[in-house]
């Protein structure tokens, strides 16, 4: 296997009194994908918004590159590698094109190039005929495809997926995880937590239960 | 009632064959009330803001604090204010009382808190996911802050027409430290107050007609937004 992307370890956080994720350890490598399963309540959002830099852990380390960094230091580098999707996506008010658009104000583009950028990233998705839609109006699974897009047109190296396909009928399942396939072969690092592991059959490379806070193989 | 009917008549007839002394102070109220609105519209907001998500110690005790102010008497305002800015006061020698400016800050003091309470029950309502969204996707938190705002857009609109409908309405602070001079300082509230005391209903009924025709714009408009949210949701 190739050298990881980041290995996150000694992760930890409590929530009151109660241990969520207890010296946890994880590797995330390019054009792998990692499927997370566990109970309800176990961590799994918890544990992938701490890796995206959204939830801040009571300890954590993250080695980039064979060096060790704290948290907060390495997430100041690596935030813009990761993006985390909800289960439940947010679309922004506005319409389709301006939600896959979003991230790109961010990044060194010009409008023209963030123009086209957009138009390349709707076509991928088979999203070009709703472009001009507003978001809101869209049905669960396009609202999910549109998040997929805004997440991929970014080119990030990690992607964090939330519950990606629970409350999907099989055609959009299929759809989201032919997008999370492409993800994966252009060579970006994925992480799905589940509790229906067999819809990522063909996908996920290593699994892993999340179990009183710790990760079994 | 023919008196009041005929007073009523004399004041339409001021209002729509342009009465100059009567659109001087219309246009004076609205100066000063908006002028006082868009200063303090940001400040508020972004308070509202970090109440919400700055993780500022004792922001409930804060937010208390402005929600008590929601109902301060207005003369209570212009008392504070006229103490502070009288010659002898610590504020004094800035010569701002009986302006303009003097008008724009204690309306400044009274909108503030409406903001405040009511901005702050709008971001609140905040979806948590955009700040999350929006953090991911890179944005930085300025950014972050406009993409909240935006989505609350509605909410928030409703909070500054408030305010404004507060202070365009108010009395007290205007005839305290504005000194309802004409021309100079002379608002609708504090004219109608004069013309009364005067006899001179027509005048007073006329400025009395422009305040319940704004109030019922906004009242119109804030309905027309809270439809179009409840649609576009």
């Amino acid at each position: 296997m190739t050298a990881p992307l980041f290995t996150f370890r000694g992760i930890e956080i409590s929530f009151g009194e109660i241990k969520i994720l207890r010296n946890l350890e994880l590797s995330l490598y390019p054009a792998k994908c990692i499927l997370l399963t566990g109970k309800n309540g176990s961590g799994k959002s918890t544990l992938l918004k701490i890796m995206a830099g959204l939830e801040k852990p009571a300890k954590a380390q993250i080695e980039i590159s064979g060096k060790s960094h704290s948290w907060k230091q390495a997430m100041r580098s690596i935030q813009k590698e990761i993006i985390y999707l909800h289960q439940q996506p947010f679309l922004f008010s506005g319409t389709v094109e301006s939600n896959v658009a979003y991230g790109l104000r961010f990044t060194s583009l010009n409008r023209e190039q963030r123009k086209e950028s957009v138009k390349k990233a709707l076509e991928w998705a088979n999203l070009s005929a709703l472009a001009k839609r507003q978001a809101h109006t869209l049905s669960g699974g396009v609202q999910q495809r549109v998040a997929f897009t805004r997440a991929w047109i970014l080119e990030p190296k990690v992607l964090l997926l939330d519950e990606p396909v629970s409350n999907m009928d099989q055609e959009s399942r299929e759809q989201a995880c032919l997008l999370m396939q492409r993800m994966k072969s252009a060579g970006m690092s994925i992480v799905i937590t589940s509790h229906v592991p067999q819809y990522f059959d063909g996908l996920a490379d290593i699994q892993y239960e999340l179990t009183e806070g710790q990760l079994v193989q | 009632m023919n008196g009041l009917l005929l007073t009523t008549q004399q004041a339409l007839q001021l209002l729509l064959l342009g009465d100059a002394e009567l659109w001087t102070i219309v246009l004076l109220s609205f100066s000063v009330s908006l002028k006082a609105i868009i200063f303090t519209t940001p400040l508020a907001l972004l308070l509202a803001f970090l109440l919400n998500h700055g993780n500022i110690p004792g922001s409930r005790i804060i937010l208390a604090f402005f929600n008590s102010l929601l109902s301060v008497p207005t003369v209570v305002v212009g008392l504070f204010l006229y103490v502070l800015l009288t010659r002898q006061g610590p504020f004094g020698d800035l010569k701002l009382l009986f302006t303009h400016s003097a008008m724009v800050i204690g309306q400044m003091i009274l909108c503030f808190p409406v903001l405040v309470a009511l901005g702050y029950a709008a971001i609140q309502a905040a979806d948590k996911r955009v700040w999350e969204t929006a953090r991911t996707l890179g944005a930085p938190t300025w950014f972050t802050i406009l993409t909240i705002f935006y989505e609350v857009r509605f909410g928030l609109l409703a909070a500054v027409l408030t305010g404004f409908g507060r202070i365009i309405s108010e009395v007290g602070i205007s005839m305290m430290v504005g000194g309802n001079i004409m021309g100079y300082t002379r608002n609708i509230t504090t004219a109608i107050a004069l013309e009364t005391s005067k006899g001179d209903f027509a005048q007073g009924i006329a400025l009395g007609i422009v305040l319940l025709a704004l109030s019922f714009l906004l009242t119109a408009f804030l309905s027309y937004i809270q439809g179009k949210k409840r649609v576009t949701t």
